[in-house]
Formats: structure tokens, sequence, C-alpha cells
């Protein structure tokens, strides 16, 4: 066992109970909480995987940027108590369960069942060249400029629909 | 000019007339004097037919030009095709249809002056020369028949133009009836081509038959499609026992009269017929020259007695037509489509010249209230007459040669088969149109005037009107049509222009001068007459002269009969009338047993007639009143569909929504969260469908 | 980014269509007159792309690093995208104004949108396919929502968004899964190594949650839900385009991945899965939209059930039946664009006459427009000689060819079904007495969208050989 297996048992623990405690608390503000724990987690897990700037990244925009905005709006809101809505429909509960389970099983069927990969890259100077902001630049603008100007305008009209959405006036 | 250069040409003429009629019926009622552009637009079109018929008949003169786009795909191998074949009887129709067609549009300028409805006639003439452009262009069944509809419907339109006159409409609603009996069995026809050959193409078509392909694999078959195709033409050229429409059809306006019901539309299924000529067997051809020679006699000796002016050119149009059928029937390939061409000038030419008389006379038909017309009306009277000439066919006119030429192949026939009947009843028929063409002139034109008062007012048409008619007896003068005043075949008519029919019927079921093993003889365009084979032009040869003076005689004979009786009256036309009573009421009622007369019919023709009365009024108007029993049948069972089906549909419709909503409703609760299980569970289901 | 000056000219539609967004974007901030230009600059934009798409069609080529093809039927799918959106444009003009719910983002994100989908059809690269999904998609969210002043229309925002990121998801799920197990995201290395990787389990659930996510978009049963809420809750222009442009973009996105394995004489790995759900989406959407009395719900399940006729063709999956599938899209974006306009128009202010016996006597009230209506819906139904009779023939006939006779059988006996609430529209407009009294306002600029659609579906029926002679050019 190296360090890296260890790290990776910790740190898919970790993200695993904080997405299972993020979704079955009642009250906003902690499911959010735990929501930033959860995304330092998955940080922790590009870490290993040798991503350092999506690493750095998660933890900036997601855990910094959005989820203190997330915290802001749930406390200016005070949602009600969300416990209401599952408890209307016990039957379409269980069966949501159920179902949920089957999913989870035939997941990991795939998972433990798949051939593992092969020719990964044993060499890890490569890979860690691959995770530095210059590489992701230089792809970012050679290979990958259709899809980088793609994410421009998906962002461009995602920033005007939020603004029609929100907009307090009609005019 | 290349061959696509004639093809756009082609289409051109094709789409102008399109579009003078949807530009005239769209602007119709907003602009007043649209009608010139669709005036106009017919004089482009027949300036483009003239130049497109100089070309191919010029440089052309051998080509048969096929242009084809695929319209669609129906599988791998069956693909339905638009296309045109252009041959030298194309752009000669192409000519004809637009000359007629703009002619009357000038004559219609002036007799139509006050209608109402004035653009929207100009119009209907249009989408008329469109369909019948169409007709001429195909070069397969399919296309004909969609033109072959459209040209009925705007028939139908124009006769019932005047349609708050009852009887108008009513003859509208007849034509269009009569004519579905036909369609009928030519769209069968068609059904079983394109079953067998999977192909509308006349070219393919005959060459998988020339291969030895029929339909079912039997002669018997083949002869049935032909004769099925060739039930279209029995009811487009009107022919017995459906020739009952187009005396009716005389209730449109005159000069529609002259474009559709004489010169071109009825014209139109003695073309049908000579496109298929290829595959009809002998079967089939004596079917059809049984039905043209029926078609012929029967109207002729109803024309013998009508007094009404259109009503005689009617008959006499039926008349003639039989004649092209019957000579088709007989094997006279080209001089039917010489027939058909000089007949379409001539009687289009008698039809506006009647119409200029009704013009002139303010609507009166009757030729018993006129009389001495020639003084009034002399241009008129000089271009009727030179009509009546080349209809009757004496000599230096176009129809005595076609006329000269069917009768001499008539004459051929029955020397090679036997059946001398058709001979017989052809010279019949000269003799008996001559003699009632010559009586409408004389009683029209001749003689003193009836109606004093009319007469009076009575005034040479204006120029519009008369144009049309020089220009038609001109081409009713033989010098268009061949050098030689009295024989024909050297003319570059027949020899040049017309190719020889390509037989592809299997051998052994043609009649016998047709077959390959009777001496064939290759075929040398650049010679005459039809050559089926050595015994076919000894035949034809032999039976020139003699039926040339045989048919001169006869028509000089119907026509000094005609002057002996009405001109001269050396023989009291009242007094014969009355000896033969029985024979002048048969032809005057039109053949129809008629219960007035009943008793004073002589024992001996009452058998004969009371059989071809009964069938006129019991079958084919049996046919008709059946067909308006249906209609009114129809129109309870629509009524009854209307509360029963629909108003089922309406109440059935709730009931079953009421039962579905019940059953879906807990699947479509509108709540995100019970549609993403019901999601993930569908996913299950088909991961596992993957899987295997 | 590009090798040579041709490169750069077979891009242009996406160049144009990019650029003519920033402009609309500066037109609308700077420009006064912005209310009349925009919609205009719109219109005009879409019919210049689709046209320019439409003539250059020989252009095919892959450019930039292998992300994109042009050329083809890449730019016979932006044509149909293209002037499908040119008629949304045309059938809003008057309607969002009708509405009080003018803003030139409406037509921004209309070009976003396209933007989307034309991406979709020309991607090479599972990266592309995805960004221009999520662009179609979250503009189409965003759009759904436009009204904000109908809870309705909130609602639909939110439900398709809810269910958009779900099937995002999956997308996402099974591309990563696909990259996982071939270490690449370029089709043509997935396609051409296709039989080797199918021995990889990662790779096989990729691809079908892929399809799976797709399937979402092209509101296949059982991932149908969202559509007839969504349909109802949006503006009527809005439900047009999703139900023409969106579906389309995601037919043309499978293709564009798996154009490659669309080759078999009789079907390939995917034909039980699309098989399957092809019947179920027939049956469920004809079944479903008889008992409708919405006219939008009822559009929205006959859009369900076309998608099932849709995807036997890719069940057949031989080259003819994607020519079917891309005749059957463009036969299908027009006469449902056309009966959407007419309900635009018909449904009145503050959708008062979404009901369908609001159509009992339209045939005497406005005959021009119940006209055009029952040649759509004779279109719809597949009834010759209209597109949509063709359509249904090409991919019935391909289906056959792949030896899949039971499912072109069950296609015909779903059409005849279908047949029934289509023709019950023209039964209400021509045998029914007009029950209730209502004014139709028309407006010109819809009735040109609507008649420009009715005129392509009868020139699309009448010479279906020449636009599928043009499709199966590059087949």
């Amino acid at each position: 066992m190296t360090l890296q297996i260890v790290l990776f048992f910790i740190f898919a623990a970790v993200s695993a109970v904080t997405a299972v405690i993020m979704i079955t608390r009642t009250n906003a503000v902690i499911s959010a909480l735990f929501l930033v724990l959860n995304f330092a987690s998955l940080a922790g897990l590009y870490l290993t995987l040798n991503a350092q700037f999506i690493a750095v990244t998660q933890i900036i925009v997601y855990a910094g940027a959005i989820m203190v905005l997330f915290l802001f709006v749930l406390m200016l809101l005070r949602p009600e108590n969300e416990k209401k809505i599952l408890d209307m429909k016990p039957k379409l509960q269980i069966f949501a369960m159920i179902i949920a389970f089957i999913v989870f099983i035939q997941i990991a069927y795939i998972i433990f069942f798949a051939q593992p990969l092969q020719n990964i890259s044993p060499d890890l100077t490569n890979s860690i060249k691959a995770g530095t902001i210059e590489a992701i630049g230089r792809e970012l603008f050679t290979k990958y400029i259709v899809p980088f100007e793609a994410a421009g305008f998906l962002l461009l009209a995602a920033a005007i629909g939020a603004l029609v959405l929100a907009k307090k006036k009609f005019e | 000019m290349t061959e696509t250069g004639i093809i756009n040409i082609s289409l051109a003429i094709l789409f102008l007339p399109l579009l003078g009629f949807i530009v005239t019926l769209l602007l119709g009622k907003k602009i007043k004097s649209i009608y010139l552009f669709e005036v106009f637009i017919l004089t482009v079109t027949l300036f483009a037919a003239i130049f497109v018929a100089f070309i191919k008949l010029s440089y052309y003169v051998d080509d048969r030009i096929i242009a084809e786009i695929q319209w669609f795909k129906l599988s791998e191998t069956i693909s339905i095709k638009l296309g045109f074949l252009i041959d030298n009887m194309t752009v000669i129709m192409l000519f004809v249809v637009a000359l007629i067609s703009a002619l009357v549009h000038y004559f219609s300028i002036a007799y139509m002056k006050d209608d109402p409805r004035y653009n929207r006639y100009f119009a209907y003439l249009g989408i008329f020369t469109f369909s019948m452009n169409g007709i001429v262009l195909t070069n397969n069944i399919l296309m004909m028949y969609i033109f072959w509809e459209l040209v009925g419907l705007s028939s139908y339109l124009l006769i019932g133009f005047w349609f708050e006159k009852k009887s108008a409409s009513d003859a509208g609603k007849k034509a269009f009836i009569v004519n579905r009996v036909g369609d009928i069995g030519m769209f069968a026809g068609i059904l079983i081509l394109f079953l067998t050959y999977n192909t509308f193409s006349f070219e393919s078509i005959f060459h998988s038959i020339a291969a030895g392909k029929l339909p079912f694999n039997s002669d018997f078959w083949l002869t049935m499609t032909g004769i099925l195709l060739f039930m279209g033409a029995i009811g487009k050229s009107a022919q017995f026992p459906l020739h009952v429409w187009l005396p009716d059809a005389m209730e449109g306006p005159t000069p529609v009269s002259a474009l559709i019901h004489a010169a071109t539309m009825v014209a139109a299924g003695v073309y049908l017929t000579i496109r298929i000529f290829g595959l009809l067997t002998a079967d089939a051809m004596m079917f059809i020259a049984i039905i043209g020679m029926l078609s012929a006699f029967i109207p002729a000796t109803i024309a013998l007695t009508q007094n009404d002016i259109k009503k005689v050119l009617a008959y006499s149009t039926v008349s003639q037509l039989g004649y092209m059928v019957m000579a088709l029937g007989i094997g006279a390939y080209k001089f039917t489509f010489f027939h058909l061409v000089a007949h379409a000038f001539f009687k289009a030419c008698l039809f506006l010249g009647s119409g200029s008389v009704i013009y002139a006379m303010h609507h009166e038909q009757d030729i018993r209230n006129m009389g001495g017309l020639r003084k009034k009306l002399p241009l008129t009277y000089a271009t009727f007459l030179i009509a009546t000439l080349a209809i009757s066919g004496i000599p230096l006119t176009s129809g005595f040669h076609s006329k000269d030429g069917i009768l001499a192949s008539s004459f051929a026939f029955g020397s090679l088969t036997g059946n001398w009947i058709f001979a017989i009843v052809g010279f019949l028929v000269a003799l008996m149109t001559a003699f009632y063409m010559f009586r409408l002139v004389i009683i029209t034109f001749h003689g003193q005037p009836r109606d004093q008062h009319k007469y009076e007012h009575a005034k040479e048409s204006p120029f519009v009107m008369v144009m049309p008619l020089i220009v038609l007896a001109g081409l009713s003068i033989f010098i268009f049509y061949t050098p030689n005043p009295l024989n024909a075949d050297e003319g570059w008519f027949i020899s040049k222009w017309l190719p020889a029919p390509v037989l592809s019927a299997p051998n052994n079921t043609r009649f016998d001068f047709m077959q390959e093993t009777a001496g064939a003889v290759t075929h040398n365009p650049s010679h005459g007459t039809i050559t089926y084979s050595e015994s076919y032009t000894e035949a034809m040869h032999g039976a020139h002269n003699p039926a040339m003076i045989l048919a001169l005689v006869l028509a000089l004979s119907g026509m000094l009969l005609a002057y002996i009786f009405y001109q001269w009256k050396k023989i009291n036309v009242d007094k014969l009338t009355q000896a033969i009573k029985p024979l002048y009421t048969f032809s005057l009622n039109k053949w129809y047993f008629d219960e007035l007369y009943d008793k004073t019919f002589v024992a001996g023709t009452i058998g004969f007639s009371k059989l071809i009365g009964w069938f006129d009024a019991k079958i084919v108007d049996g046919i008709i009143n059946g067909a308006g029993n249906l209609t009114r049948l129809l129109s309870v069972f629509t009524g009854a569909f209307d509360r029963i089906v629909i108003d089922g549909i309406v109440n059935f419709a709730a009931y079953l929504s009421g039962f579905i909503g019940l059953i879906f409703r807990r699947i479509q609760t509108g709540k995100v969260q019970t549609y993403l299980i019901l999601v993930i569970f569908s996913i299950i289901i088909l991961l596992f469908l993957f899987n295997d | 980014m590009f090798n040579n000056a041709q490169e750069f000219f077979n891009t242009l539609p996406l160049i144009i269509m990019g650029g003519g967004i920033v402009i609309s974007l500066l037109i609308e901030i700077y420009s006064d007159k912005n209310k009349v230009i925009l919609p205009w600059f719109t219109a005009l934009l879409f019919l210049a792309v689709g046209l320019h798409s439409l003539f250059y069609t020989n252009d095919v080529s892959i450019v930039m690093q292998n992300m994109l093809a042009t050329g083809g039927n890449v730019n016979i799918f932006y044509a149909i995208f293209t002037l499908g959106a040119a008629v949304v444009t045309l059938i809003s003009i008057d309607y969002i104004k009708k509405y009080d719910m003018y803003f030139g983002e409406y037509y921004l994100i209309l070009q976003t949108s396209v933007l989307g989908m034309m991406l979709m059809a020309a991607a090479k690269d599972l990266f592309v396919i995805f960004l221009g999904l999520e662009l179609m998609s979250i503009s189409f969210y965003i759009l759904a929502g436009m009204n904000r002043k109908r809870a309705k229309a909130n609602e639909a925002s939110l439900k398709y968004f809810l269910l958009g990121s779900f099937a995002t998801g999956f997308i996402v799920y099974g591309i990563a899964l696909i990259y996982g197990s071939a270490h690449t995201t370029s089709i043509d290395f997935i396609t051409t190594n296709f039989a080797g990787l199918t021995s990889n389990l990662l790779f096989v659930a990729g691809v079908l949650l892929f399809l799976i996510g797709f399937s979402f978009k092209i509101a296949a049963f059982p991932f149908h839900m969202w559509v007839p809420d969504v349909y109802e809750g949006s503006s009527t222009t809005v439900a047009a385009l999703f139900s023409t442009g969106g579906k389309s973009a995601a037919f043309s996105a499978i293709i564009a991945s798996l154009f490659a394995l669309f080759n078999g004489p009789s079907g390939n790995v995917f034909t039980p899965y699309f098989a399957v759900i092809s019947v179920l989406s027939m049956f469920y959407g004809s079944i479903v939209a008889i008992a409708q009395v919405n006219i939008k719900r009822m559009l929205a399940y006959s859009s369900i059930s076309h998608a099932g006729y849709l995807i036997i063709g890719l069940a057949a999956g031989n080259h003819d039946a994607i020519a079917g599938v891309m005749f059957y899209l463009g036969a299908y974006t027009f006469m449902n664009l056309g009966a959407f306009g007419i309900v635009s128009l018909v449904e009145g202010k503050n959708e008062t006459n979404l009901d369908i016996n609001s159509y009992a006597g339209l045939a005497s009230k406005k005959p021009f427009l119940a006209a055009l209506l029952s040649i759509l819906m004779f279109s719809l139904a597949g009834v010759p000689p209209f597109a949509g009779f063709f359509g249904k023939y090409y991919i019935f006939i391909a289906a056959i060819e792949s030896k899949l006779t039971w499912l072109a059988i069950l296609g015909v006996i779903s059409s005849a079904i279908s047949a029934y609430f289509y023709i019950r529209i023209v039964v209400l407009m021509y045998f029914k007495p007009a029950t209730n009294d209502f004014q139709i306002e028309t407006s010109n600029s819809a009735m040109l969208g609507i008649i420009t659609s009715v005129i392509i579906v009868i020139l699309l029926g009448i010479f279906p050989g020449s636009f599928l002679d043009l499709i199966t050019r590059f087949i």
C-alpha cells in the first residue's frame, strides 16, 4: 500500500460520507457545509491523480466562491424544512430506495467486472507535467480551441439567462 | 440550338400558361385588364412553340429527344420519373395547341366582352392550355394521367362557366362524370402496366413488351391493357357509348367549344391512343376500330337533322373523332395524326365561325332563324366555307388529303383482311359529312333571311374575331402539308415529319399484314406511307386511286344533294321528311326513343332503332342517372357519416380520453421526483436488455 | 487553428453564427431601435447561415484539430436548424409582444441555442458534443422560463432544468466511462476501434449512458416525462423550437457520433435498444395523444411518437435509414413549426384558446388558416403527397431492408392510430360549428413563417427525390 492508495481511501471515504450526510440533513445550512467538505475531499482526490490545477480550482471556485454564495442565499431566504416533502409519499420513498440500491449494485457490478485499465503510462513526470497550468493552457488554446470557444458562449448564454430570469422589472 | 435548348423551351411552353393562370386568377379581381397578361403570355407561348417546332423539324427531324428527372424513389429498383418526350408529333401538337389557344384568346377578347367573370375565364383558358401541353409533352403514362385529369377539371370549369344557367352547370357535371367512367378503365390499365413493368415510361414499357414480358404473361391481358387504356380515350374523345357529354358541353362559351371540345382536348384521346399504339394487339385494334366506326356513323346520322348550329358541329366532331379512332384501329397511323391536325384547324375555324355568327345574331343559335348572312358577314362566310370544304374532303384542302388517306387505308384493310365494313361506313360517313355540312352552310348563309329583325342588326364581327378565322381557314389549305394537291404521301407532313410506328406487341398477336414475317420492309424515314409489310404497301398502293375517286364522288354528291335540297329546292325537304319521317325524327331526336313519335315508326326500322334508342336511353343515360342517384345516395350517406362517424369520433374521443387519462394520470404526475424514479427504473431494465 | 483559407471558409456557418451573436449583443446594448432591428437581424442571420450551408454542402472536410466536420450532412443539419429557427423567429416577433415579454435577450438566447445545435451536428469529438448540448440546453431552460409572469412557465423552466441536468449527468458519466476505457474523446478513434472496445464492460456502460442521455433530449419513452409539462408551460413559439430544433440536434449528435457504425446490412449492436424504445415511444405517444384536450400537450405527445418513428431509422442502422431520418427531420421540423405557429396565433391573449375545441369551426372563421393547418395535420399524420408521408416511407423501407419488418409494421400501425388525433383537428375545423366566439389576431410575420413552412412541406412532398438525393450524396 503506497501513500497514494492510502490517501485515495481517506479522501474517497470522506467524500462518500459527506455526500450521504449532505442529502440526509434537514437543515440546508448544514447540508451546504458538508458539501464544502465534500468538494474539499474531491480536490484531494484530484491531487492524488496529479491534477494540481483542477484541485486548486475546485477549492477556489466551488468550495470558496460558489458555496459561500449558496450559504448567503440560504441565510437570506431561510427555506422551510424539507422533511415534509419526503414524508408526503412514503410508498414512493421506499420505491426510490429500492431502485437506488439496484442501481448501486449495477454500477458496482460494472466497475468490478470491467477489464482493468491497461496501458496507463507509469511515467509520473509526464503525468505531473500534464496537470500544470502551462500544459493546460497550451492545450486549451491549440487543440481544444473549439470547446474553449463553445464554453465561452455557454457562459455568455448562462449569464444572460441569469440576468433575464432574475431581472426585477419587466420592460 | 441544342437538344437541351429544345427541352428548356418546351419547359417554358408548358409552364408559361400556368403562370398566366396564377397571375390572372390572383389579380383578376383587383386589376380589370389583367386578362391582357394572359393573352400576352399565350402569344409568347405561341412564338416559343413555333420556334421549337421549326428547330425540331429542320435540324432534329429524326431525333426523339427524351429528358427525364427522378421524381422520387420507391425502392432501389423502382423510381418514379418525370419526363418529356419530344418527337415530331409533340412539337406539331404543341404548335396546334398553342396556336388555337392563342387564337381563341384573341377571339374571346371580343366575344366575352361583357361577362362579369371576364378575367376568371381567361385564367381557366390558361390552366387548360397548361394541362393540354402537359399531355402532349409527357413521356410517361402517369404524368399523362395527371394532366389528363387536369384537362378534365378545366373542361368542367369552362363548360359550367355560366353556372347560373342550370343547363350549363348540369352539362359540366355530366361531362365530368362521363369522363370519370372512361378514366377508371384507363387507371386500371396504368396499374396493370406499372405492376408488370415497374415503370410508367412509354419507352421502357415498349422495350419490355418487345423483349417478351407481358402483363400476367398472357396475350389476353396485353389486349385488355390496351383496351383499358383506350377507355380513357373513349371518355375524353367522346366515343360511343360515352359520346353523350360532348353535345351537352356546347353549353359552354363558343370559343371554349372551339378550343376544348373540337380541336384539342377531345383529340387528346386520339393522341393517347397514338402514343400507346405500339402495345396494341390485333384484338385491341379491332375493338378500337369498331368503337371508332360506331362513333363515326351514329353522330353523322344525327347531325343530318339538327337545327342548332353548335349541335351540328358537335355531332360532326364526334363523328370525325370516330373517324380518327377507326383509322388507328385499322392501322392508318400517320393519317390519323394528319387528320387530327387538319381537323383541329378546320373544326376550330368552324366553331369560331359559328361563334362569330352567334355573336352577330345576338346569341341566336337556331339555324332556322338565320339565312342570307353571306352578305352581312362576308369574311365569316368565306372562312366558314373553306373549312366546310375541308371537312367534306374537297380537293385542295387539308381534309381531302387526310380523309383520302384514311379511306384508302380502310380500303386496303378490307382487301387484306376481308373486313369491308370499315370502308363502307367510312365512305358513307364521308357522304353524310359533305351533306350535313353544306346543309348548315346553305341554311345559315344562303337564301333569304328568315328573322328579318335580327338580320338587320347583324354586322361583321370585329377584327380580333375575324383574324383567327382567317388564320385557321388558311391552315386548311393543302399547301401547308404537301406540295402535291392530289397525293399527300410524298409531302413533307406524311413522309418527312411523321415517323412510322414502332410495334412492340408480340408477333403472333398482330394483324397478319403487320407481322414481321410477312415480308417486313425496313423503315425508311424518307419514304412516305406506313410500311408494315410488302403486302400492306401493295394494298395501299392499289387502294389509293379507287379510294380517292370514290371519296371525291361521294363528297361532291353529298354537296350536290345539299344544294338540291336546300339551295335550289328541287326537292321539297318537308315532303321528303314527311316521307321518311320515322328516320327523320329518329335522327332529330338523336337516335332517342321518343314516346311522342312512337306510333309513327315504320315497322322495319323499329327493331333497330328501338335497340339503339333503348341502349342510348337506358344504358348510357341510365349510367348517368345512376351516377346521379349514386351522388344522392352518397350525400345521404355522408349525412349519416357526419352524424354517426364524425360525431361518433368526437364522442368516442371524449370517452377514450377519459379512459387513457385515468391510466396515465398516475405516471404523468407533474412531479419531478416521480419522473426521475421512473427514469432510473427504466434504465435498469434497459441495462439488462443491452448487456445481452 | 486553420491550416488554410478553405478550412476557414468551410467553418463559416459557425463563425457567422458566433459573430452574429456578438453583433446581436451589441445591437441590444447600444441601439435605441433594437426592438425593431434585432428580430429581423436574427431571422436574416439564420437565413443567411442556412442558405450558405445549403449552397456549400460539397465542402466536406475535417477542421480545427479534428474537432469539427464541415460540409455534407453537417451542412444539411445546419440548414434544418437555422431555417427552422428562422421560422421560429418569424412566429415569435408578434407573439412575444402579445405576452409583454419583449426582451432582446429572447433573440440572443435563440441564437446561442442554435449555435449549440450546430456544434452538436458538427462534432468530431465528445467534448464538442457535450459543450454544444449544454449550450443548447442552457439556452432552452432560459427560453422556457422567459415568460416570467406565468407560474406555469417558471415551473416548466425549473422542471426542464432539473430533468435536463439529470440527462446531462448521464451523458457526462457516459463520456467519462468512454474516455476511461478508450483513452480518447475522438469520435473517429472510438468508432474505428469500436468492436475491440465493446469487450470492455466500462465502455459498453458508457455508451449506454450516453445514449440514455440523448434519449432524454429526443424525448423518447421512457425519458419523455418532461415533454408535455414543458411544452405546455413554456411559450408556444419556444415549445416549437424545443420540439423541432432540439430533437433534430439530438439526432444529429447521435448520427455524428455513431455514424461510422451505421453501415451494417441488418442493424448493429444498438438495434435492440433502439427498437425497444422506438416501439414504446411510438405507441405511448400515439395513444396518450388521443386523450389530450390541450393542443400543446397533444403536439407534445405527437412529438414523442414522431421520435419513435425516427428511432426506427436508428434501429435499422443502414445508410438508407440515416438518409430517411434526415429527410424526416427536415420534414418534421417544418410541419411541426407550422402547426405550433398556427397554435400561437389561435391561442389568443393569455392562452385562452388552447383547448382543441377552440378549433371547431375555424374553417368558416379563418378559411386560409384552416386550410394550412389541415395540410400540416395531414402531413403529420403521414398522408401523401405531403412531406410527412415520405419521411415515414423512407424510414420504414430502410427498416425492412434491415430485416426489421416487424418494426416497420408496428410503425405503420402506430401512424394509423396517430392519424386519429390529427384528423380529429381537421374534422373539428371543417365539420363542427364554432362553439365559442373569439377573434383571431393574425400577424404578418407569423403568417410568413407559417406559409413558408407549409410550402416547404408541400415541396418536400412533391419533390422528395431532390432533397433525398442531396442527403444520400454524402452518405
